[in-house]
Order: structure tokens, then C-alpha cells, then sequence
């Protein structure tokens, strides 16, 4: 009996657990289950002992453990498959699943063939056919999959922690897979089961815990795995809207295309997408958590190349080669993980807010001080931002101040085409609205914004048309009467997948 | 504010400003030892040699902010004085043509060190400790290991005469040097972008700025830089040798750090690294006037990195 | 059989060692033709270029360990000279047997290696600036051992190092061969395989259980020891001391790794290192040989000991940029393999 209570991980300024708990028996396969940022990653990292929780708790038939390292998860009983993999790239099949189980022979070398024949054995059981020597790099990332879970099933486990392992596998995969961890569970083992494929979970899991912000908010049993608004309710916190009316957003019907994308591919993430923005229109993009949205921002802004397809941009072909050149054309990129790909933390704010005017111009040309920070004091105004100084470091802002910078930056700017990717992630409710706010009117001067959001109350509110992406294509345009929150939902668990599809 | 927030403020945020005050400290320390150093003529050499040091910083400030480091500064001074050696002659009037080969040479030196850190991807500090062990071996091959030549007459007293034997006569040098210096990081574009770069590449890149374009250039800048201050140096010792300024490309980097810039780059000044540059010269003259021997110095000048990198600069772990 | 030969050979050529072997091949080629095939294949020849060269070799396949793991060490090189003083002054100075001074040189070269594994490993210090820094150090102790280039080293050892047994094999040889025997064990043990991951991705080393740090300094202490008889090798070749020789060797293992396949992101054995080495070696031995000739071909000509050294630096130098491009071309190719059977797998549905 396998049991967490009251755990709580605080990541620099995000909260991403607050006091989540998670229990599973012997015998019991439970899904994890969750939104995006709703923290269910982080608890199985807790468990796999990747990740140090600041409180709370973790029981094992009633006595409470420490878990301070990997090596502790492992000694007590805990394997766990990544959904990002825990292979090493440059060492064989055979090297990865043995190591640091290797089986040692005579003299303390390692005994190669004993290792090659346990292997075989295992991969047998897994029904995967791929050359033992190969490097894990060189394979199909389906096999990868597979080989991450025979590796952890491998270590005999009394509890199995399997992170969205079904990502890339294909039907048949799937239902082998599954086949085996019924076995397991049959003989006692405890399974853990994330996903966000609301057909597996139906098919496979005996129990249910879902998380919302860093909670635990509620534990179904298998008799109420199939009601979907429920799980719906308890994942958003919410009752499905009934649609808004379509309003004044006409825009669609009889604006010019600034934005064409056609056949759009990208490995893996992006299979064949094709869009169409009009000018003067806020375009939004939902789906979960990497179905290819964020590569296609980037490869509209050219710090990705596409393999194959066009983009037309202002009735042109393009082919931006960096985000400098995307820039140059008038268009602009604002992300929500500001950290990495916003924020100049050890710059000052008014550095910060000037990025937008820095970028475009003569390289040697004179940039004064005062030119500066007039700049920054008329958009620390105008956006109310709340700084302390102006030459404060931009870290010292709160996220959401940061967040109105950064869409500060670049609204004075003027871009024609705005690429916003989870702009408002972590962000307080009131900076939230504002910046909704800023946005429509900036569409309605005439720039076209294409906003990509996990957050689907934001796509419902901001955009006018919706598209829906799974597994790196466009599954649904969602528009007028279609856009409720109900239809949202369901095309983004692609529930609404074609009947052709689900049986392979 | 209180007084004693005031200067805690100080110490914690105002680095140039820091490094003043322990260049002042050293000093003094220094003539407490040794009551003879205080003389006019000590003064003016430390004040000459800490422009020609702040000369080759400029172009390492700048590639520090960026996020590099650039080890060819001493190879690209030492390879400068010998030219103008080889050039001048004794000779006057060919200034012009020793700026003219100096300044060709820096930058090519400098845009080989960037591309092949930037466009083939190799670290800066292998690049450019390669490229110095080349650039050395160049100086050999066309000197013979024996340059001739001294520089021109009028040129030596431009930078070794003193005004009241205090103010050197170099200071007009050093007045256009820090200006362009000073515009080229603190209030131009490529500053600006500079700074962005260093601090954040992938948020640089993905909001506009050719940030492969910006790092190459720093590179080449940095030759520039080290290239005059080569043709200075030779005017300031008279003659050249093999290797003659090859310390300065530590030297430079210390000097570069201790003035505030932060190794993984975003942070720094070029006045902090004047101020640093005064700080290496001070403790260079004080560990001379104390007879400390080379080795000593050597063991010193390693701490001292090993410590800066201690505490400003430990990577994460693992587990977060 | 041809199957099989023609599958091992295909392995081989996706292997970073590749490269190295490939480059390696090439001067030797080149070299043979200067050398004339008479003069090179001689066991003088060989006796000279091992016994000469082996602490350059032992430090680059020293360095191979470490960067096999993730890190590296620039101070590799004032390593050697610090074996060296310790070597010579214990026996000139404090009246230590030599045998017992050598003992104590060798543990001295494993513990400043273990020294600088801290700095990196422990203190998590950014390697190439913090090793470089530590080459100060080294130096500065060095030379307050050892003021000046001193002392001498007793006929027998020097000697027998350079000596010839069995009419056919040089004493150098054989040192490599027990270090290289030593690695074999070495590879295929468990730490051994834990080396490769740590190297290749710590992070997903930490997810299987394995503890980076352990194995990183594990890989230190094994250089210490290859270092340190690289050391005495040195002590023995140049039969004195010298507080500030060898500096050069750092950057020169590092780039014999590199040229020998490896880059920064652990992929790679020890063979890199050793081909790497033998590349350096060839390179500087052909350049030799072929300005040799030139002046004696050509009546007249002038060129002083200082183009050679230029000519290998740059030689180097240029088949360090061939590496980036052969190994960007090696991760092309694969992921060209990669898509390829990506487009494969998706005929398949999915």
C-alpha cells in the first residue's frame, strides 16, 4: 500500500504542488489525472525520487519512508517509465536495460551473455522486435516507449510509476501493453498510470485521481470512470459552458489571409498542419500539452525549419531562416515560459520593456539613457505594471508584471502578426484580464493574433476562431455555435476521433 | 536609508565601485610596507599600466557579457608589438601603416576565434587557446624569435613621457579608447543587444536579435582592441619580444571578473573592468614591492580565480 | 563471414572513434610515404617516437577517461612537471630512495588530480575556466619546489626506458600496453558501463540509480594514476626536472580527444584518446621528415625549427574544425535514419 499525503514543491515562484496526495494498492492499476500544469508529472517525480518535496509525506504499508534519491526510490520497490525518457542515447538496448543491474561475472567483469539472453527474454515478453545492439538513438520512438517500460517492469517493482507512455506507440502496441500490465497488476504489482487519453483510462485502469493546481480534488472508483463531464468538472473546477453568442467577431468571414499555412511538418511533434489567420482576427490554438502547437509558433517564427510544407505570410512565400528575420518582417513572439525565452532577469526593467526597440535598427546607432527610460516610464503607465524602480532587475517583478511587460514590449512595437505561446501561464487573475484586454483592442487596430493557450476559459474568452490540434494536426476549427467548452474538451481528448482510427 | 544599509547596498551592488576601493586598500597596504613605493614616479607607472591593461579588457568585457572568453588577447597584443617594431624601425611617420596591419590583423584573428566558436561550435576557451598557441608560433616564424626594431622616438614619448611625471601622456589614448569603449557597450545598439545575448540567448534569439551575428562581432572587436593595445604596449617597453604581453590574456579576464562582469555573461561594465584593471596592476606592483617571486605570483593569481568562480559562479544540481 | 565482416564495419563506422581512426590512417599514410617505408619501420624508429612521446600519449588517453564522463581537466599537462619535481627533489633533497620518491611522485600526480576533480565535480565550477586556473597554481607550487631545471635521474632508469626488449619491443610500449590492458578490464565492468551514461546524459544516469558525482570522481582517480606515470615517464625520458614543461600537454590531450571523435558530450573510449595521441604524434613526426627533405631537395631553402611547430599547430588546429564537421555530418545521417524509419513506421497507422 503505497501512500503520499500533503505534498507540497514550490519550483523558485510557481507552487506546483500544494498539499497533493496520491494512494494505490497492490493489485491496483490507478490513473493519474490532470490538466496541463496540474502538478501529477512532479508527485510521479517525487515518488521516482527526481524531485525533493519542501513538505508532506510518503507511507509504505503504513510506515512512513524518505525517499532522498533515485537510488532510494529504486531499493524501495519504485520503477518508473519517464515520459521523456530516461534512456541513454549512445549505449545499446541491451546496456540500457541492464544498467546499473548488470550481472556480474567471474573477476568483476560484467557477464555479457547472461545479460543478452535476460534481455531477449524480456523483450519477448514485451513483443518488441529490434536489433539488442542498436543504439536507443537510432530507434523508432515508439520502441523507445516500449523499451522505457520493459526497462522499469524489468527491475520487478512493487509499485510501477508509468508517466504517458502511450504517446507514440501505435494500436497494436497499445493493447499488448496493456495486456501485460493487467498481468502484473494480477500478480500484485501496483500501477500508477498518467495519461491524458480518456479511452485508456476507460479501458485499463481500475481507479482514478485527478489534480488541479498542485491538488488532489477528487478519487473516483471504476463504475464513475466513463462520466466525462464529471471528470471534466473535477479536472477544470468548472460546469461546461453553454456557447456565447458568435457577436460582432465577423472578421473571418470577410478579412484578407495573413497567415496560410499549408501541409506544415516537423518531426516528431508536427505531422501536417494546415491554417489559415485573416487579418485583424485573434486566432487561438488549444489542444493539450504537446500536440506540436509550440513548434508550429516556432516555425512560423523561423527558429525552426519545416521539413516539408509553406507558409504564406502577406501573400508571400516565406522561409524565415531566424527569428531575426521573422522580426524584421513584423512579427513578434511572446512566451509564457518566461524564464527561458522572455525575461532578461539580470537586465533592468527598463532594458526589458526597450527589447522590442532594440532588435530592429541600425547596430551602431546611439542609444541614450534617457531615450530608454522614457520609453520604459510610458509603458510602465500605460500597461500599469507595478515596479519598484526602473532599475530594478526584471526579476524582481511578480509573474504577472512580468507577463505584462513582456506584451508591453512588443504591443509598442506594433507587430502585424503577434505568436503569443501560453502567454498568461501562472498569471494572477486581474494582470490575466488585462492583458486579454490589451490584446483585443491591439486586434482590433488591425494586428492579427495567433494565441496559443493551455488554458481553455482564456481560448473561450479571447479568441474568435479555435483551432484544435492533435497529435500534430488540426482536428477541429471551432467557430460561432461550435465554440463551446464541451466541444473543446472532447476534440482536444480526442474524443471525437473517427471511428476508423480507434480500430487501428 | 540608514548608513549601514547604505553601504552594504554598496558592497553587494555597486562592484566597480567595490574594486576601487580594494585597488585603494592594496595600495595603501603597500606603501605601509614599504614607505618607499610612495613616490610620484610609482604612481605614474601604475597608472599606465593599468590604461594599457583596461585597453585589452575592453574587448574581453565585451566578449564576457556576451557569454564567451577570450584567451588570444595576449597572443593578438604580443603578434601587434611586434609588427609595429618590425614596421616603425626607429623610424617616424609610419603610424598609420603599423594601425593599418595591427587593426587587419586583430580582426582577422578575431573573426576566426568567432566563427569557429559560433558557427562551428567549438567553446571559446579551446578556440581561443588554440588560436593564441598559433598566433605565437607566427611571431616566431616571421621574427625568427629575435624581432627587431624599436619603436619610433616621437611614438615612445607619446606614451611614456608624464606630465609632472605623474599624468601620463598616454591618458589622451586611453580618453579615445574609453570613449569608444564605453559607446560601443554602455550606449550603443550592439550594447544593448550585447547584454540580451549574454543573459539570455534563447529569449534574445527568439525576440529578434541575430545573436550568432552580435557574438562574432565581440570576437572581432576583442582583436581590434588587443591589437592596439599591442601597438601601445610596444610603444610603452620600446622594443618587443616573442610572447612579450602573453600574460595579459588572464590578466585581462581577472581583471574583467573582479570589475563585476559575471562569467556566464549578461552582467558588467566597462568601468568596472577600468576598475579591475587598476585592481591587477595595484597587486602586480604590490606583490613586485613586497619581493614576492614569480611562482608565489602565479599561485596567487590561480586562488584568486579558483575563489572568484566559488562564489559567484557554481552550476545546479541534479536534484532540484 | 562477408556478412558479418561487412555488419562489424558498419558498426564501427557510426561509432565518434571513426573519425580518429580515419584521421590517424591518413597522416600515417603520409608519413610512411616521407619517411620512406626503409626508415620508418625500423624498431629504432619506433623505440624513438614511443619513449618520446608516451606522457603525451598516457595524458591523452588520461583525459579520454575523463571526458568519457562528462568533464575534463586543462591542468592534465603541469600535472606531469608536477610528478616530475616531486620525482626528482624528494631523492636530491630530503635523501628519499628513489624508488620510495617515485611512489610518493605518482600519489602526489593522483591526489592534485583528485583536487581538481572536487573543484569541478563537488563545487560544480564551470571545468575549462576553473582547470585553468588551477594550471596557475600548479605552476606557481611547481616552481616553489623546484626553483630552476635541475637534477638527474640514475643511468639504469633512464636506461631501461629507453631501451629495446627482446630485440623488438621498447620498454615504452610496454607501459602502454598495461595501461591499455588495465582499460580492458576496466570497460567491462559495471563502473565501467556507468562511465558512458554518466557522460552521456547524468541526469538519466541519476534516474536509473547511479551517482554521477561517485563516478566522476572514480574517473579523476583513474587519471591520476595514468598522469602520474606519465610523469615519471617524462622523469625518465628527459632524465632531469623541469617545474614548467609539459604546460602545453592540457589543451593537447583535449584536442587529441576531440580529434579522435570525442566532443563535450561523453561518446567515445579510449581508443579516441589513443588515436587522437597517435594523430599529434604522426603529424608532428611527418612535418618533421618532410622539411628534411625539402631542404635537401631544395638547394638553398632556409626554413627555421619555428614553421615546423607552426605547420603541426595549424595541422592540428584544422583537424579540429574537421571533427565539428564530421560529427554534425554523423548526427545528420542519423537523423536521417531516424525520419527514414519514422516514415516507415507511420505506413503502419498511428
Amino acid at each position: 500500500m503505497f501512500e503520499m499525503r500533503g505534498i507540497t514543491k514550490d519550483f523558485d515562484a510557481v507552487k506546483a504542488l500544494k498539499g497533493a496526495s496520491l494512494s494505490v494498492r497492490p493489485g491496483e492499476i490507478r490513473s493519474l489525472l490532470g490538466a496541463n500544469g496540474s502538478g501529477k508529472s512532479t508527485l510521479v517525480k517525487v515518488l521516482a525520487g527526481l524531485v525533493k518535496p519542501d513538505g508532506g509525506e510518503v507511507f509504505i504499508d503504513g510506515k512512513p519512508v524518505r525517499i532522498r534519491t533515485s537510488y532510494d526510490s529504486k531499493q524501495l520497490g519504485i520503477a518508473t517509465a519517464f515520459q521523456d525518457l530516461s534512456l541513454i542515447p549512445t549505449m545499446t538496448v541491451i546496456d540500457n536495460i541492464k544498467l546499473n543491474k548488470e550481472t556480474v561475472g567471474r573477476f568483476g567483469t560484467i557477464d555479457v551473455k547472461k545479460d543478452r539472453r535476460d534481455v531477449e527474454e524480456l523483450l519477448k515478453l514485451f513483443r518488441v522486435r529490434c536489433d539488442l545492439d542498436a543504439y536507443a538513438q537510432t530507434l523508432m520512438p515508439s520502441t523507445q516507449s516500449m523499451l522505457e517500460v520493459a526497462k522499469a517492469v524489468y527491475a520487478k517493482p512493487r509499485l510501477l510509476l508509468l508517466d504517458e507512455v502511450t504517446a507514440t506507440l501505435h494500436h497494436d502496441e497499445i493493447e499488448g501493453l496493456f495486456e501485460l500490465l493487467r498481468k502484473l497488476r494480477d500478480e500484485g504489482t501496483a500501477i500508477v498510470y498518467v495519461t491524458h487519453r480518456m479511452k485508456e483510462v476507460a479501458k485499463l485502469c481500475d481507479s482514478a485521481t485527478i489534480m488541479r493546481n498542485g491538488e488532489t480534488v477528487a478519487e473516483l472508483a471504476r463504475d464513475e470512470l466513463n462520466d466525462l463531464d464529471g471528470i471534466v468538472y473535477h479536472m477544470t473546477g468548472k460546469v461546461p459552458d453553454k456557447a456565447k453568442a458568435c457577436g460582432a467577431q465577423a472578421a473571418a468571414a470577410e478579412g484578407e489571409a495573413l497567415l496560410e499555412v499549408s501541409g506544415l511538418k516537423y518531426s516528431p511533434k508536427v505531422r501536417d498542419l494546415s491554417l489559415t489567420a485573416y487579418k485583424g482576427e485573434i486566432l487561438g490554438i488549444g489542444g493539450l500539452d504537446g500536440q506540436g502547437q509550440s513548434e508550429f509558433i516556432r516555425l512560423l517564427l523561423g527558429e525552426f525549419q519545416p521539413e516539408a510544407g509553406a507558409i504564406r505570410y502577406r501573400g508571400k512565400e516565406v522561409r524565415f531562416r531566424r527569428p531575426a528575420e521573422a522580426v524584421e518582417n513584423g512579427i513578434g513572439f511572446i512566451s509564457g515560459e518566461r524564464n527561458r525565452e522572455a525575461i532578461f532577469p539580470l537586465r533592468t526593467i527598463a532594458e526589458n520593456l526597450f527589447v522590442g526597440r532594440t532588435a530592429t535598427g541600425g547596430l551602431f546607432k546611439f542609444i541614450g539613457n534617457r531615450r530608454v527610460n522614457g520609453f520604459a516610464r510610458e509603458a510602465v503607465e500605460k500597461y500599469n505594471i507595478k515596479v519598484g524602480e526602473l532599475e530594478d532587475p526584471a526579476s524582481s517583478l511578480s509573474g504577472g508584471n512580468q507577463q505584462k511587460l513582456i506584451v508591453a514590449r512588443w504591443i509598442a512595437v506594433m507587430p502585424e502578426l503577434l505568436l503569443l505561446d501560453d502567454p498568461t501561464k501562472g498569471v494572477d487573475i486581474a494582470s490575466r484580464r488585462e492583458i486579454h484586454q490589451i490584446l483585443r483592442q491591439c486586434a482590433q487596430k488591425g494586428m492579427t493574433v495567433v494565441v496559443s493557450s493551455s488554458d481553455n476559459d482564456e481560448l473561450m474568452d479571447l479568441a474568435d476562431r479555435i483551432y484544435v490540434f492533435y497529435e500534430g494536426r488540426v482536428q477541429a476549427l471551432l467557430s460561432c455555435e461550435d465554440k463551446t467548452q464541451e466541444r473543446l474538451v472532447a476534440e482536444m481528448m480526442g474524443f471525437a476521433e473517427k471511428e476508423e482510427r480507434a480500430n487501428g | 536609508m540608514g548608513s549601514g544599509l547604505r553601504i552594504r547596498r554598496f558592497v553587494k551592488y555597486n562592484r566597480p565601485g567595490m574594486a576601487l576601493v580594494i585597488a585603494l586598500f592594496l595600495l595603501l597596504i603597500t606603501v605601509l610596507i614599504n614607505p618607499k613605493s610612495l613616490n610620484i614616479n610609482t604612481f605614474g607607472s601604475i597608472l599606465v599600466q593599468t590604461m594599457l591593461l583596461s585597453f585589452a579588457a575592453a574587448g574581453q568585457t565585451m566578449v564576457v557579457i556576451s557569454g564567451g572568453v577570450d584567451l588570444s588577447v595576449g597572443s593578438v597584443m604580443s603578434m601587434a608589438a611586434v609588427i609595429t617594431t618590425g614596421i616603425m624601425q626607429g623610424q617616424g611617420g609610419r603610424f598609420a601603416q603599423v594601425i593599418l596591419a595591427t587593426v587587419a590583423m586583430g580582426a582577422a584573428i578575431g573573426l576566426l576565434n568567432g566563427v569557429c566558436a559560433v558557427r562551428v561550435g567549438l567553446p571559446p576557451i579551446v578556440i581561443t587557446l588554440a588560436v593564441s598557441y598559433v598566433v605565437t608560433r607566427l611571431q616566431y616564424v616571421f621574427t625568427g624569435g629575435m624581432p627587431t626594431g624599436v619603436a619610433a622616438a616621437l611614438f615612445k614619448k607619446t606614451v611614456q613621457y608624464r606630465i609632472f611625471g605623474l599624468i601620463p601622456a598616454a591618458t589622451m589614448y586611453a580618453v579615445v579608447i574609453w570613449a569608444l569603449a564605453f559607446f560601443l557597450i554602455h550606449r550603443s545598439r550592439f550594447g544593448k543587444q550585447l547584454y540580451l545575448t549574454g543573459n539570455n540567448e534563447s529569449a534574445a534569439r527568439l525576440n529578434g536579435i541575430n545573436t550568432r551575428k552580435i557574438r562574432v562581432l565581440t570576437f572581432v572587436l576583442s582583436g581590434v582592441f588587443s591589437a592596439v593595445a599591442g601597438v601601445l604596449g610596444a610603444g610603452y617597453m620600446g622594443m618587443s619580444q616573442c610572447q612579450l604581453f602573453d600574460n595579459y590574456a588572464y590578466n585581462s579576464l581577472v581583471a574583467v571578473i573582479v570589475g563585476g562582469s559575471l562569467f556566464v555573461g549578461g552582467v558588467g561594465s566597462y568601468f568596472g573592468s577600468i576598475t579591475g584593471s587598476l585592481v591587477m596592476i595595484v597587486l602586480s606592483n604590490g606583490l613586485t614591492v613586497l619581493d614576492i617571486s614569480q611562482p608565489v605570483r602565479n599561485l596567487v593569481l590561480g586562488l584568486v580565480m579558483v575563489i572568484l568562480l566559488t562564489l559567484y559562479n557554481r552550476a545546479k544540481p541534479i536534484r532540484q | 563471414m562477408a556478412e558479418a565482416i561487412r555488419r562489424r564495419w558498419g558498426h564501427f563506422r557510426r561509432q565518434p572513434v571513426f573519425t580518429g581512426f580515419c584521421l590517424f590512417m591518413a597522416v600515417l599514410a603520409l608519413n610512411i610515404i616521407i619517411q620512406t617505408p626503409a626508415k620508418f619501420f625500423t624498431v629504432s624508429n619506433f623505440r624513438i617516437l614511443l619513449s618520446k612521446n608516451m606522457p603525451l600519449i598516457l595524458t591523452c588517453l588520461g583525459q579520454s577517461v575523463l571526458m568519457m564522463c562528462g568533464v575534463l581537466d586543462l591542468s592534465t599537462g603541469i600535472q606531469l612537471a608536477f610528478v616530475n619535481v616531486i620525482a626528482i627533489m624528494l631523492p636530491q633533497e630530503l635523501g628519499v630512495p628513489v624508488g620510495l620518491g617515485w611512489a610518493c611522485a605518482l600519489t602526489g600526480g593522483v591526489l592534485i588530480s583528485l583536487f581538481c576533480g572536487f573543484c569541478i565535480v563537488k563545487l560544480r565550477l564551470p571545468a575549462l575556466l576553473t582547470t585553468f586556473s588551477i594550471t596557475y597554481i600548479i605552476k606557481g607550487v611547481n616552481v616553489l619546489i623546484m626553483g630552476e631545471p635541475q637534477g638527474k635521474v640514475e643511468k639504469i632508469i633512464y636506461k631501461t626506458y629507453d631501451s629495446v626488449l627482446f630485440g623488438f619491443l621498447p620498454f615504452a610500449a610496454l607501459i602502454l600496453l598495461a595501461v591499455l590492458l588495465i582499460w580492458q578490464y576496466i570497460k567491462r565492468t559495471r563502473y565501467g558501463r556507468h562511465m558512458y551514461a554518466v557522460g552521456n546524459n547524468p541526469r538519466n544516469a541519476y534516474a536509473v540509480g547511479i551517482n554521477p558525482e561517485r563516478v566522476q570522481m572514480k574517473a579523476f582517480l583513474i587519471k591520476g594514476f595514468i598522469v602520474g606515470l606519465a610523469g615519471l615517464c617524462l622523469t625518465a625520458s628527459n632524465a632531469s626536472g623541469n617545474p614548467l614543461q609539459a604546460e602545453e600537454y592540457g589543451i593537447r590531450s583535449l584536442s587529441a580527444c576531440m580529434l579522435g571523435g570525442m566532443n563535450f558530450g561523453g561518446w567515445g573510449t579510449l581508443s579516441c584518446g589513443l588515436f587522437g595521441a597517435g594523430f599529434l604524434v604522426i603529424v608532428q613526426n611527418a612535418v618533421y621528415y618532410l622539411f628534411n627533405f625539402l631542404t635537401k631537395a631544395i638547394q638553398g631553402l632556409m626554413i627555421n625549427s619555428y614553421w615546423q611547430n607552426l605547420v603541426s599547430d595549424t595541422i592540428i588546429f584544422l583537424g579540429l574544425l574537421a571533427t565539428i564537421i564530421t560529427a554534425k555530418a554523423q548526427r545528420e545521417t542519423l537523423k536521417q535514419g531516424f525520419v527514414k524509419q519514422l516514415k516507415r513506421g507511420e505506413k503502419y497507422g498511428g
